[in-house]
């Protein structure tokens, strides 16, 4: 405990308990339910009687009749999750990159790549439904000139890519602007130096750029693992909650815990819901560690 | 930044003068992908003003061709059948309400923190960032409200969304860091209160950082629709997400109205952002740098 300028402790602790509180009781208390929930066979409708089950939702949620559910979801979330991580990046430097060089009007390019963040999931899902509107529309007529048609969000194969490109397309900005923040902090001394050294375009990028970026890359790494495994605002909107080729453990969490489109008993449970969203947590929990570990030793290397 | 800002045109300069072919052929080459990049994210909103100035059977008809006879007619339409003013204004105020509880509540607890002036920062400092983490509570928040008496009520889903911190207390406690801690004591040698330093030193000198945690955690509300749908279930409190989506639910097959529609909701945010985008990018820039 370090000195305390101020004459009186108590102001510090009232204004931290408030805030505590109001971040307990609307925060942790309910993120703390969901794994005590997970235990019981709550149902949506309040009133009934709740009973202890167990681990009964997670034998569940791996038994042979959910398994196919579960599994697909796993799937997805995981797909989504790693694809739009590693495509986001690799655009967003590329973009950053370009911005970072000195063209004219960047600063508007720059708000133009940012704007989607601001225009919401609902504008977005929209505008990305009518652009692959199946019964005519730019995707539909681009696909026309190679002979080719699809049912875009209502391709069992295609919905989930689509759904990736748009989230890309939506948050993009946000790691574009972290890039640009870490290139602006690369000292340019280091370029003249390999500039004088005879380093080509290419080597300063992989050698001066690259190393230079590692915090902002580990800060764009989590932030869009945590993010794609977490989201599912977008997938809402542009498929729906009940569309298996695109169901991540997020929207599984709707569609049992408030019933989608099916109605039946089994599909409202809420406590079979909340152990849908501990096996999401424990997932997203590990894959952020393991990237954190990787990232913190590559860092350490370069 | 503009000092940073000025000098790399130096570094491409330097780079680029190597050889005189690079220095005539890179700009070009820059402005073409610009180009690009301008046309992948404005092309998806002029298809979307053009779709809302056909009528139905011009849409169907030919779906992408440019349009011939603008239908100023159907904003009217599309604002006459949804509630989109009263949606908007909903949505302002539970991004303005819950954003600022939220920013309050990152400031008061925070800042004691990460001067170690409460008991056990370091475990609080954890706890800060163990939210970024915690699970999909769905479920739990609609039976707290619920229970609460909260459920389908404007304060409720506010309080709800306005504790979805983020990154906002890491954010905060870094920036602290910079506030030298000389200034506490000397304002506090002059009599100054906790409570007062708080808000009329921190707060002032915090502004760009509080500015930052304000505006990500604005853009998080403005998006959410999820729990909207679970905890709201009266249309007149919808924000603009949900209400939008219902309204898509309803219009399903009337492409322009929809467009229209769309394009209402998402006009005044695109003249909002020309006019703070300066202020909201570089906000998440010294977000990053801080």
């Amino acid at each position: 405990m370090t000195s305390f300028p101020f004459p009186r402790r108590s102001p510090v602790r009232i204004s931290f308990g408030i805030g505590l509180a109001i971040l307990t009781v609307f925060g942790l208390v309910p993120a703390v339910g969901v794994l005590v929930v997970s235990f019981t066979d709550l149902r949506g409708l309040p009133y009934l009687p709740v009973n202890w089950v167990g681990i009964d939702n997670y034998v569940t949620f791996f038994s042979p009749s959910k398994w196919p559910d579960s599994l697909n979801a796993l799937q997805n979330t995981i797909i989504f999750a790693l694809a739009s991580t590693v495509v986001q990046i690799v655009a967003a430097l590329g973009i950053a990159l370009l911005l970072n060089r000195p063209l004219r009007g960047r600063n508007f390019y720059r708000a133009v790549v940012f704007m989607p963040t601001v225009l919401g999931v609902t504008v977005t899902g929209l505008v990305w439904s009518l652009m692959f509107n199946v019964s005519g529309g730019p995707a539909k007529s681009v696909f026309a000139l190679f002979g080719a048609h699809s049912a875009f969000f209502g391709d069992p194969h295609l919905a989930l890519s689509l759904v990736i490109l748009v989230q890309i397309w939506m948050v993009v900005g946000v790691s574009v602007i972290i890039f640009l923040a870490g290139l602006q902090a690369v000292p340019e001394e280091l370029y003249e130096a390999a500039a004088i050294d005879g380093a080509t375009a290419w080597k300063r990028f992989r050698w001066v750029t690259v190393p230079m970026l590692a915090p902002s890359i580990t800060a764009n790494v989590l932030l869009g693992i945590v993010n794609a495994l977490q989201s599912y605002q977008l997938t809402f909107v542009l498929t729906g909650p009940n569309n298996h080729s695109t169901q991540v453990l997020s929207l599984l969490v709707y569609v049992q815990g408030f019933g989608g489109a099916s109605g039946t008993t089994l599909s409202q449970s809420q406590g079979y819901a909340s152990a849908v969203s501990m096996v999401q947590f424990v997932l997203v929990a590990v894959v952020s560690l393991i990237a954190l570990v990787i990232l913190r030793r590559r860092e350490a290397k370069l | 930044m503009s000092a940073t800002t000025t000098a790399h045109p130096a570094v491409a300069e330097k780079a680029s003068m190597k050889t005189k072919r690079r220095l005539k052929r890179m700009p070009v080459g820059g402005y073409v992908c610009a180009a690009i990049v301008l046309v992948v994210f404005l092309f998806p909103l002029l298809y979307l003003v053009n779709t809302a100035l056909k009528s139905n059977d011009a849409f169907v008809a030919d779906p992408v061709g440019i349009v011939h006879n603008p239908q100023w007619g159907n904003f009217i339409t599309a604002w006459n059948k949804g509630d989109f003013g009263s949606y908007i204004l909903n949505s302002v105020l539970y991004t303005a309400a819950g954003s600022a509880i939220g920013t309050l509540i990152t400031l008061v607890l925070a800042f004691p923190v990460s001067r170690g002036y409460i008991k056990g920062s370091k475990l609080w400092s954890v706890l800060f960032v163990l939210v970024l983490f915690l699970p999909n509570a769905l479920i739990t928040q609609f039976q707290l409200l619920l229970r609460l008496h909260l459920y389908d009520n404007r304060l409720g889903y506010i309080l709800m969304v306005s504790v979805g911190l983020g990154i906002g207390p890491l954010l905060f406690s870094g920036f602290v860091k910079s506030i030298p801690r000389e200034l506490d004591e000397a304002a506090a040698m002059d009599g100054v209160g906790y409570w007062r330093y708080l808000f009329t030193f921190i707060f002032p000198l915090a502004r760009p950082a509080l500015a930052t945690i304000f505006i990500l955690q604005a853009v998080w509300i403005w998006n959410e629709i999820v729990l909207a749908t679970v905890l709201l279930a009266d249309p007149s409190k919808f924000p603009v997400t949900v209400g939008l989506y219902a309204f898509k639910g309803t219009y399903s097959n009337q492409w322009p109205l929809l467009a229209a529609a769309t394009f209402i909701v998402a006009a005044p945010l695109i003249v909002g952002y020309v006019f703070i985008q300066r202020y909201l990018v570089n906000g998440v820039l010294g977000s990053v740098k801080g």
